[in-house]
């Protein structure tokens, strides 16, 4: 597979995701114009990548949507379900086949029959309203169609002034937006304008708002270049067709020149909607604060689009009622301003600030936005590199500390001692934000977890009957990536079940009085060093008394030990493997195997699960979740004559305790420790190390350690430090140890064991 | 080196200007943003270099050795004649 199949490959998911994300949104809230601009822009470039990578298939199908997304943009078709039902699917499609692709390097051959079906559809809906997605690329002599830019160049026409232009019978206008990164790619964006024959008129601006000499940044391309060509499609797409997705090929009517010069003596008419539009600008300023705000805003913004479309203005027109709108419900008329102050610049054919109108219209709406992040694409291989680069520092650095007390020992080597301490002290600082700014770079914001979760509710929902909305917070709260992406299945299981069990169907609702839709919450937020994420719903809750019942036909418990749980333990049981409360067995939640997988999951990851619920009201679950799992806290202890590490995660305290606390039951030693009977077990017995005979009338050390609700006490011989290690996997024929987390260098070189708690206690 | 500064301060382009020079010709501007740039005895400009003029507008002495480029963009910039700078200093 090439750079440019890899690279469509990660694009096209990106934009597939985007495109989701839009669809999701504007079946909830409508499309905006700038919504439907936006999917269709992400259609259009998937559709152009398509055709680089040469899928025809997937080509088609787009081609097919781009078609239905037209006719919406137009006004000609609604935004019904059924319409965004056949855009996703469209989307779905073209998801499996980008999978495919990247597996085979080629579509399934079944693939081109598929994406007719699919296709077909897609036009049917499109049928009525008549295939749009032709003025994109065609030649419609249609003047309607030709855009404000296009206009433009047309003007410019007579400035430039080319005289080799006879009507030939072909005119394309063209705009080519380099990638910024395009540079790095050795492209030469004005390169390819050279070639352009017939080149009628040339024009090059700033695509962004222009930077100040001071910050430009020369390998950056922030161009937009325009041209004016007599030569053919073929030859235009054959020399961007490397580029298709950053060029916007129109085809003009070719007697576009000549009416221009028509077009001049519509000065007139432009100076008299330029009257017309500065009138307007003078109402509005006017009407701010007076209680007829709204009307005189109003009859401002009819006046001035109707003007504006007498000139076949019609972007222009628009722009002025989408800014009305805005100034209507914000009560404030400086976006309509601003946009009638861009409209008369365009009439007097003022550059607007150096950009366009629809630039402008961007930048002026997202004025509080901050400017777009630049993002780096980067293996996450060669992050993970880096990291354990940074882990070996650490070690090293942990040398230093061994050499200071080698040397310390030494009776003359007390002020070597102390400087080695001190530069060691400085390196640990070092290595520390070293390692802590590599691990910077894996945190991802949870939205990326988040984002998947609209479209599933939005087709379960539907697919249940249930009435359903999904309120999403914390989105921005980052965590490493590896746990971002553990995240997905254990909370995919908890929404789908929420859907199924937990939210009742619309009649229930209605019947029990409660609001509709349901709420299905999913939230991220950073508590010290740990990560919650909690999945809630306001259904009807967890049946403790259903749930025992289930248990018991179950057979999950003996039917004396299940009568001394409590209420809240006998919720737990629905973690336990091959439990489902549902009456039914659903494809959705399938057989209950859901929950099990969500504590193991998490407890592999060093997390923890809880659940509450109240009949009525609802339930919520909370994954507890470290920050990142590169870096484990471990204490060091000493037991049969061996070092061993623990994981801190799991011990909640270090007791001595007095013989005389120490009782025997059955078999066990055990002691009373905060109201609970806690067993002692020596670690040297467990890990089957040679083991003194200890004497029962020592005080014994012992760790606690809490494994799935229970409080273990492990004995062991003493404690040494607690360090902050990067545990390396068991590896080679060890891999299969059991018992074992993994390794860990210490200072002075030795290898440290480090236990799996959780293996050695059940 | 395509992009030098002479010692009356004229920055000059000299020969093919590939995307390499755009960042030297952008450090001399930036230090001189006032320094007439002469682009007479250039050859093809890239378009990364065309950008740092864009941005800079400095005072062109010209007409561009790359013919294209004259025949284009230099009409949007303000470009003057060669002779009219001669001895000009910033």
């Amino acid at each position: 597979m090439n750079d440019l199949q890899k690279q469509f490959i990660a694009e096209a998911r990106e934009l597939i995701q985007q495109a989701n994300d839009d669809l999701i949104a504007a079946e909830r809230e409508g499309f905006s114009g700038e919504r439907i601009d936006r999917v269709f822009r992400v259609f259009h470039t998937l559709k152009g990548s398509a055709g680089v990578v040469d899928l025809p298939a997937m080509g088609l199908v787009l081609h097919a949507a781009e078609d239905v997304l037209a006719a919406i943009q137009a006004g000609r078709l609604g935004a019904t379900s059924l319409v965004i039902d056949q855009a996703l699917a469209c989307l779905d499609q073209v998801a499996t086949w980008v999978d495919d692709f990247e597996a085979q390097e080629a579509l399934p051959l079944e693939s081109g029959e598929a994406a007719r079906k699919i296709a077909g559809a897609l036009r049917s809906l499109a049928g009525e309203a008549g295939t749009a997605s032709e003025h994109l690329t065609r030649a419609r002599p249609d003047d309607d169609v030709v855009p404000d830019w296009a206009r433009s160049l047309i003007e410019a026409q007579s400035l430039q002034g080319s005289a080799e232009h006879e009507s030939t019978g072909s005119l394309f206008a063209l705009s080519y937006e380099p990638h910024a990164g395009c540079f790095f790619n050795g492209d030469d964006p004005i390169d390819l304008i050279r070639r352009i024959p017939k080149l009628l008129v040339f024009r090059a601006d700033a695509r962004e708002q222009p930077p100040t000499l001071a910050d430009l940044d020369p390998f950056s391309c922030n161009l937009r270049l325009q041209a004016l060509s007599a030569a053919s499609h073929t030859e235009l797409s054959a020399i961007f067709r490397l580029v298709p997705d950053q060029v916007h090929i129109v085809a003009l009517p070719p007697d576009a020149l000549s009416a221009k010069t028509e077009g001049r003596h519509d000065t007139s008419a432009k100076e008299l909607v330029r009257l017309v539009i500065e009138e307007q600008t003078q109402l509005v300023s006017l009407a701010k604060d007076r209680p007829s705000y709204i009307s005189l805003v109003g009859s401002a913004i009819r006046a001035a689009a109707n003007a504006l479309r007498h000139l076949r203005f019609e972007d222009a027109a628009e722009r002025v009622e989408r800014a009305g709108a805005a100034a209507i419900s914000q009560s404030n008329p400086t976006p309509l301003l601003t946009a009638l102050d861009d409209v008369r610049r365009l009439l007097l054919d003022q550059p607007i600030s150096g950009v366009d109108a629809k630039r402008t219209e961007a930048s002026s709406q997202g004025a509080s936005r901050p400017a777009a992040a630049r993002l780096l694409r980067v293996d996450e291989a060669r992050i993970d590199a880096l990291v354990d680069l940074a882990g070996e520092l650490l070690v090293v650095k942990n040398g230093f500390v061994h050499l200071a007390k080698r040397i310390e020992s030494d009776a003359s080597g007390g002020d070597l001692a102390r400087a080695l301490r001190s530069q060691n002290d400085a390196l640990e600082r070092l290595a520390g934000d070293l390692h802590g700014a590599l691990l910077q770079l894996r945190m991802v914001p949870l939205a990326q977890l988040f984002r998947s979760f609209p479209r599933l509710v939005r087709d379960m929902s539907q697919q249940l009957g249930k009435e359903v909305s999904l309120v999403t917070r914390g989105e921005t709260t980052e965590s490493d990536k590896t746990i971002v992406d553990l995240l997905f299945e254990p909370v995919m299981h908890l929404v789908r079940n929420a859907l199924d069990h937990g939210i009742e169907t619309t009649d229930q609702r209605r019947v029990s009085g409660k609001a509709l839709p349901a709420t299905i919450t999913l939230s991220a937020a950073r508590m010290g060093d740990r990560l919650i994420v909690e999945v809630s719903d306001d259904g009807r809750g967890i049946d403790p008394a259903i749930v025992r019942n289930k248990a018991r036909q179950n057979g999950l418990l003996p039917e004396d030990e299940l009568a001394a749980l409590s209420d809240e333990q006998v919720i737990d049981l629905i973690f336990s493997s091959g439990f489902s409360t549902a009456s039914e067995v659903t494809d959705i939640s399938g057989r209950g195997v859901g929950m099990d997988v969500v504590r193991a999951t998490i407890d592999r990851i060093g997390g923890r699960v809880s659940l509450k619920s109240r009949v009525d009201f609802g339930t919520s679950v909370t994954l507890d979740l470290p920050m990142n799992i590169a870096l484990l806290q471990i204490m060091v202890v000493e037991a049969g004559g061996q070092l061993l590490g623990i994981p801190m995660d799991a011990v909640s305290e270090t007791v001595r305790v007095a013989p005389d606390r120490i009782s025997r039951i059955k078999n066990n030693d055990g002691f009373v420790l905060h109201d609970r009977v806690v067993p002692i077990c020596s670690l040297a017995k467990i890990m089957n190390l040679p083991t003194s005979e200890s004497d029962r009338t020592q005080i014994r050390l012992v760790v606690v350690a809490e494994m799935a609700g229970r409080a273990t006490a492990l004995e062991v011989d003493a404690i040494r430090d607690r360090l902050e290690v990067v545990l390396k996997p068991m590896q080679g024929f060890l891999s299969n140890a059991r018992g074992y987390a993994g390794t860990t260098l210490l200072g002075d070189g030795a290898v440290l064991l480090v236990l799996d708690l959780k293996e050695i206690l059940s | 080196m395509s992009v030098q500064r002479q010692s009356d301060g004229t920055i000059v382009l000299s020969g093919p200007c590939p995307v390499e020079d755009a960042e030297p010709l952008l450090q001399l501007l930036q230090a001189t943003p006032n320094a007439p740039c002469d682009w007479t005895s250039c050859g093809q400009l890239h378009t990364a270099v065309v950008q740092v003029i864009l941005t800079a507008r400095p005072a062109l002495v010209g007409p561009c050795g790359d013919p294209w480029i004259e025949r284009w963009v230099a009409p949007a910039l303000q470009v003057r004649g060669r002779e009219t700078n001669a001895g000009h200093s910033p």
